[in-house]
């Protein structure tokens, strides 16, 4: 899209997680919006930058569990190094 | 007689005059989400182990100096995710030539793939409808692994981990611009790539 006055769909492929964050000046933003308002493909990647930490989150979140096994052994071997060590 | 278990307190101040025991109350509560944080980062749970240990003995070391300003897991946690980050940027380029042999070098055609094509299982014609979780989650750790050491820190530090801008840039010193600039290659990156699933609803 290439309206005056409006950002590109470059620049806004390139400031989108600027203009997300709020951290664009308000005239600047204001020009973002419109954009995103009238383009389908911003506003969809927009509607996905927004989703992906979420996205992310759910995805790479391990499952629920009391501490696992390895956590367990890396206390354990922790303790063990600990109580050899004379103190300080 | 028997005593109640000390407090967090009581368990600080004992482990770190250097009593094991002590010690082992103050972490144990802590424990999963420390390893969590770190699996997360590292992705295979003999490395995060690995990680925990180094970090629970950085944090044992370390206690005298822990002034109560944060919380104990809190201030735990900072040190968990600096071992993990240090441990990772050594590990994670050792996998990196098996991540590639994970990726078609060939598209449909038989032709070679341009490099930073769509890996073969972001193109909507390919989505199965039920991936499995798990298999989602090994392809984005494949994803993440592609991306730039810069990046990759910056995305996990923000967008899984919620450090602010401020916190990452002084973590990594560089500037916050810089920071969101990293973020936001990282997010187009992994977005590019995980297309079909984002808006979607995964299992």
């Amino acid at each position: 899209m290439n309206v005056p006055f409006l950002p590109t769909c470059g620049e806004v492929h390139e400031h989108l997680t600027e203009y997300l964050d709020g951290a664009m000046p308000l005239r600047r933003r204001l020009a973002y919006r419109i954009h995103l308002l009238l383009c389908h493909a911003c506003s969809e990647l927009a509607r996905a930058l927004r989703a992906l930490p979420g996205f992310a989150k759910r995805v790479l979140a391990p499952p629920p569990a009391p501490a696992p096994p390895e956590a367990q052994r890396a206390l354990q071997e922790t303790l063990r190094i600990l109580k050899a060590k004379p103190k300080d | 007689m028997s005593t109640a278990p000390p407090s967090e307190a009581e368990a600080l101040a004992r482990a770190a005059g250097g009593d094991a025991e002590a010690f082992e109350t103050l972490v144990s509560p802590h424990l999963p989400m420390l390893y969590n944080s770190i699996l997360r980062i590292l992705g295979e749970p003999a490395d995060a182990q690995d990680a925990l240990q180094e970090a629970l003995l950085a944090i044992h070391r370390d206690l005298p100096r822990f002034e109560g300003r944060s919380a104990f897991s809190s201030w735990a946690y900072r040190i968990c995710i600096n071992n993990a980050l240090m441990l990772r940027r050594s590990r994670v380029r050792r996998r990196e030539d098996a991540v590639e042999d994970l990726m078609s070098q060939e598209g449909d055609d038989g032709r070679p793939r341009e490099t930073g094509a769509f890996l073969p299982w972001s193109t909507e014609a390919e989505a199965p409808a039920e991936l499995e979780r798990a298999e989602l989650r090994a392809k984005m750790m494949a994803v993440l692994n592609r991306m730039s050491d810069a990046q990759r820190a910056v995305f996990i530090l923000r967008d899984l981990e919620d450090w602010t801008y401020e916190d990452i840039a002084e973590r990594l010193g560089v500037t916050q611009a810089v920071v969101r600039q990293r973020l936001h290659r990282a997010r187009l990156f992994l977005q590019e790539r995980m297309r079909p699933f984002v808006l979607g609803r995964p299992r």
